[in-house]
């Protein structure tokens, strides 16, 4: 019998990274249909940098094991009730197809040197191996974003179906810390392609970097109004719930992660960047006039979304373990 | 009656919590019987108050794994580890657990440890090894107030059975619908 957090900041970083990975997949793959050319710079950035969170926090995830060199144990079965075993073959489906995502987005230099063999006769042959065709990279990118996309909302919904589904902890035990955690790995994707896109804008003109932010903000805004109303719900069913989940919900409402969760979570991941965003994207509402643009807006909304994400992650990790179902008293 | 005859036993652990005085021998037994890492138990006493003072009592309920019917600790596995044999013991495969921890998310009793030498998560067996040498627990042989109860409920001539047959029982986190093996009798 054990009463400690057995999963710890290894855990809240991997579902935090996954999640970004799933965001930034899905708002490239998003680019690349809509808007034609408009979003190509975007396409290609959440393309590149996909793949890279996600392998590390796939890395965190090992190191956490007890056995770490028996990770490989996982890909030996498919375990269908268990949310871990179709997450592992789920996140490894994502990282081949972001890495494969990746080539196709690199510039020409860089992707010449990637070779694959012509025929099959080549396969032994790595001189005759060619770098990839114009035309199957222009398709793969398609191709790959629209297979891609349903498979990265998966891997954002599977970092919290990995609580969710879980009778015992009944701060995890519900529907809405899947999507809840989903909504957050988008926006946190976004936020991720949005502060990088701030960060190296100087590169293109005011113009197109203005598309992309008031793209970029716009989903960002509609996604934390989203976040915003899983998170009420959750409160109002946790606490109309059975005994155990109405007390669990005093983790957050004057127990250990109170702060955690109204600053970290609410305030600065939710409600601050919204009010950042809602004030850059007003003069759109009111049709008086532009966006208004601030590289140093978009750097802190940005930010403060990404802190925000952490701390949900982070209070969800640990508030979950530390709730417990409730025993009847004896008469 | 012959062996053959019988259906599949389902071993259950009956506990009178009036006959437990809190000496923790069957913790020390299960220790010492099974190699429990310091710091580690696989079986545990809990401690129920009731009443409103000055009218107050306290009634210990000897606990370890429930080895339920429908394990929540077995359905979320990844590498299918823990199993649950035909006569209903859920048990870990120690080779093919990673250490992952997720079992010991899902189990409602908080019956598993994390063995930080070996890596792999541990918990009762119900003592398997002497299980199939014929022997009780070592829990169970060792209980000084005869609290612990272990059988086969499936034998309507087990003192399991007769036990529940003559006393009202319940069982801990019904709702939680994994199905525990482990009853309590309140009179």
């Amino acid at each position: 019998m054990t009463q400690q957090m057995e999963w710890g900041l290894l855990v809240v970083i991997y579902l935090y990274t996954a999640g970004i990975s799933a965001g930034l997949f899905a708002i490239s793959g998003l680019a690349t249909y809509l808007g034609g050319g408009r979003y190509r710079r975007l396409a290609r950035l959440g393309a590149l940098l996909a793949p890279w969170p996600i392998m590390l926090g796939l890395a965190m995830l090992v190191f956490d094991l007890g056995r770490p060199l028996y990770f490989w144990l996982l890909f030996t079965t498919l375990q269908y009730t268990s949310p871990m075993s179709i997450g592992s073959w789920l996140l490894t489906l994502f990282v081949v197809i972001a890495l494969a995502y990746l080539v196709v987005w690199l510039p020409q230099p860089l992707r010449n040197l990637v070779r694959l063999p012509a025929a099959w006769s080549d396969l032994t042959a790595l001189r005759r191996w060619q770098p990839l065709d114009e035309r199957l990279v222009r398709r793969g990118r398609g191709i790959l974003a629209a297979v891609g996309f349903p498979i990265a909302l998966g891997v954002g919904m599977y970092t919290g179906v990995l609580l969710g589904a879980i009778p015992a902890r009944p701060f995890w035990n519900t529907p809405m810390v899947a999507q809840l955690f989903l909504f957050s790995a988008l926006s946190t994707g976004v936020a991720f392609l949005l502060l990088v896109a701030a960060l190296i804008g100087r590169w293109v003109d005011r113009e197109a970097l203005r598309h992309e932010r008031h793209l970029l903000i716009s989903v960002d805004a509609v996604l934390i109004v989203l976040e915003i109303f899983l998170i009420i719900p959750f409160f109002l069913h946790q606490s109309l719930n059975t005994w155990s989940a109405a007390a669990s919900l005093q983790l957050v409402l004057g127990g250990p992660y109170t702060a955690p969760f109204w600053g970290g979570v609410i305030v600065v991941g939710l409600l601050a960047p919204l009010a950042i965003e809602g004030y850059e994207l007003f003069p759109l509402i009111l049709k008086e006039g532009a966006l208004k643009y601030s590289r140093l807006l978009g750097i802190i909304s940005s930010l403060l979304v990404l802190v925000g994400g952490f701390f949900l992650r982070y209070v969800f990790v640990y508030a979950g373990q530390a709730s417990h179902l409730l025993p009847v008293i004896a008469r | 009656m012959p062996a053959t005859n019988r259906p599949t036993p389902r071993w259950v652990f009956v506990m009178e919590p009036k006959r437990c005085i809190d000496c923790e021998a069957c913790m020390i037994a299960c220790t010492v019987e099974n190699g429990v890492p310091l710091g580690h138990h696989r079986n545990w006493i809990g401690h129920q108050e009731k009443g409103v003072f000055p009218h107050v009592s306290v009634l210990f309920t000897p606990e370890n794994c429930h080895h339920c019917t429908n394990p929540p600790c077995e359905r979320v596995c990844p590498t299918g580890a823990t199993y649950r044999r035909e006569d209903g013991l859920v048990l870990i495969d120690y080779d093919r657990c990673i250490g992952c921890r997720y079992c010991m998310q899902a189990c409602p009793y908080d019956a598993r440890y994390f063995d930080e030498e070996s890596g792999v998560v541990d918990k009762c067996t119900f003592c398997v090894h002497r299980l199939d040498a014929g022997l009780p627990p070592a829990c169970v042989e060792t209980c000084v107030g005869g609290s612990r109860h272990f059988g086969d409920l499936n034998d309507p001539e087990s003192e399991v059975s007769k036990l529940l047959a003559r006393h009202r029982a319940y069982t801990i986190y019904p709702e939680a619908g994994s199905g525990p093996a482990i009853y309590y009798i309140t009179e």
